[in-house]
């Protein structure tokens, strides 16, 4: 039973003007008490989704600040003993080899995946559509297959080793389709009528996408490129398979380096609650990093729409 | 005149009333039609475009003003099913089939579109001469010349001279459509097209933008496309009026002195339209 049902036939009702004021206040008051339920779902949803992740933060936080210290962050790893439970050294190994598979991993995924993304948003052919799919499917795919594939084809196949350049591959291949996925994107929202007034200029296409549509596009690829290599400085399973690890402060190619990720799991491992104490540390650094590049391509993504309006 | 003369006698082989005539149009269409994935959009445009006049289009939305003119630069070839017929010549080539490339159709022919598109990512400077970068012209002397060339044509020079270096986007809608057209001119081109450049702009930059046509005409063959049938009256000398026909495909009904397109024209239809009794 609606409420005009209830409010149209009474007698002091005297026109429909009355009724439709009558029933559209009826029905407000519902609406709020509707909105109001609604807002307080929300908020429980809200909650429960910020505990798990408060308490993480604030656990890496506490127990990590404690283990940062000059050591921690200059000198090389060591293993307790039983005279020296304490001594465990820092983890310079690993902060200079992450930078070191980050940046070879960059180096080889950014061009190739830009490049990509823009064949992908400027391609009618059947090669881009097949492409596209490969990349969304390569976008979601277990990072662990990236680590097997680094390791079957450079590692093994290729018998260069457990170096760091078999984990800068694995992780570049990791990025690859992120780079190349958002960078279509970003090509594709460069307007029509921008091309059109390349083309119009007797500019070849290759010129227009080169000197007209990527600069349109560069902050959303930017950005693009920062959260690709966010999300490879944290990974631990392509590394885990490729890197080899070590000891020594090491960041040429074809040696075998650490990683963050691999020292986190191989700390948590530890006999000694010294080094397992440690891991915190060294994910509160890691997770630093990745705040630091996300911030930075927030601050990129805004930029641009700022231009944009 | 002189210049005319000159070129007739140059071709002997043609009759000389004709090579008159010829000399003075700048782009012919015969039976142009334009069609996407078979269905055409518009046809039986049949007319010639006189150097150093404005040739304006009109006619109600769907007539096929727009996807006329995109043919007239070859602007539809990256368009994937679009098929242009008929012939259309530009000094005598055909621009379809003839011995020209299709970039330097578009030196030749320039364009300036419905809304202001400046390169946002570059400055006014760049703006202007990137037609010429485009075409690997890099000499700075060269460029610095153009640009100043370009701007004060486009009637723009005065007001940017000292912020060449800043951003196109920080430019009024006006002025960015007069940045558009110094880009176009820059090239030099022997015609330019303009689809409905003033229909984003306000009556005084619109004002500013006609005014510069009809000076501009000296040095630059002008088609312009408008909904305005003012606009049309006030600055175009030939006049062409399409409607779109039975089969919601754009033809030419009427091409004439834009006068006679006004005030006497031929078809009965184009009256109507002029007198705003539909469209």
């Amino acid at each position: 039973m609606t409420m005009i049902d209830e409010l149209v036939p009474q007698p002091e009702n005297t026109g429909t003007r009355d009724a439709i004021r009558r029933t559209a206040h009826a029905h407000r008051a519902r609406r709020v008490a509707i909105s109001r339920v609604m807002m307080i779902l929300c908020g429980i949803a809200l909650v429960l989704t910020s505990i798990p992740l408060v308490l993480l933060l604030i656990q890496l936080i506490v127990r990590g600040s404690s283990q940062l210290n000059a050591t921690f962050f200059t000198k090389l790893p060591q293993s307790p003993s039983l005279v020296d439970p304490n001594a465990i050294g820092g983890v310079l190994n690993s902060i200079i080899g992450t930078l070191a598979l980050t940046i070879y991993a960059s180096i080889m995924a950014i061009p190739v995946g830009v490049l990509t993304g823009v064949y992908l948003a400027e391609s009618r052919s059947k090669l881009a559509a097949t492409l596209r799919v490969i990349a969304q499917t390569m976008a979601g795919a277990p990072s662990i297959l990236m680590g097997l594939f680094g390791f079957t084809l450079i590692v093994k196949y290729l018998q260069i080793g457990f170096t760091a350049i078999a984990g800068s591959f694995a992780l570049a291949v990791l990025m690859l389709p992120v780079i190349a996925i958002s960078t279509e994107i970003s090509v594709r929202n460069v307007p029509d009528t921008l091309r059109e007034a390349g083309l119009a200029l007797g500019a070849k296409p290759h010129k227009v996408s080169l000197k007209v549509v990527i600069p349109s596009a560069l902050s959303g690829i930017v950005t693009g490129c920062l959260l690709a290599v966010a999300r490879a400085i944290g990974e631990t399973a392509p590394v885990l398979l490729t890197i080899g690890g070590g000891y020594l402060n090491e960041w040429r190619p074809l040696n075998p380096v650490s990683a963050l990720p691999l020292s986190i799991y191989m700390n948590a491992k530890s006999e000694w609650p010294s080094q397992r104490a440690q891991v915190w540390g060294i994910a509160l650094v890691l997770v630093a990093f990745v705040f630091v590049l996300s911030l930075t391509a927030r601050i990129w993504a805004s930029r641009k729409q700022k231009r944009n309006s | 005149m002189e210049k005319i003369m000159s070129d007739a006698t140059s071709a002997v082989n043609v009759g000389s009333e004709s090579v008159k005539t010829q000399n003075q149009i700048a782009m012919s269409l015969k039976d142009v039609a334009v069609s996407f994935n078979g269905k055409v959009a518009v046809r039986d445009a049949t007319f010639d475009v006189t150097k150093n006049k404005v040739t304006s289009l009109i006619g109600p939305s769907g007539s096929g003003k727009t996807t006329l003119l995109r043919g007239l630069n070859r602007l539809h070839d990256l368009t994937p099913g679009a098929k242009v017929t008929g012939q259309i010549l530009l000094e005598g080539t055909d621009i379809y089939r003839g011995d020209i490339t299709v970039t330097e159709l578009r030196t030749r022919v320039g364009m300036v579109f419905q809304r202001p598109n400046p390169f946002p990512t570059m400055s006014i400077y760049d703006n202007v001469v990137s037609g010429l970068r485009f075409n690997g012209i890099k000499k700075k002397s060269i460029l610095d010349e153009v640009a100043e060339k370009s701007l004060r044509d486009a009637a723009l020079w005065e007001s940017v001279e000292s912020r060449l270096k800043v951003s196109a986007g920080n430019l009024s809608g006006g002025e960015q459509q007069r940045l558009c057209i110094a880009r176009a001119l820059a090239l030099d081109p022997e015609v330019l097209l303009m689809d409905e450049p003033t229909s984003a702009l306000d009556p005084i930059a619109t004002l500013r933008i006609e005014e510069l046509m009809v000076t501009l005409k000296e040095r630059v063959t002008i088609i312009i496309v408008t909904h305005n049938m003012q606009q049309a009256a006030r600055i175009s000398d030939d006049c062409a009026f399409l409607l779109m026909g039975e089969d919601r495909a754009g033809e030419l009904i009427e091409f004439d002195a834009t006068e006679k397109i006004f005030n006497n024209p031929k078809d009965s239809r184009t009256l109507d339209y002029t007198l705003g009794r539909f469209g």
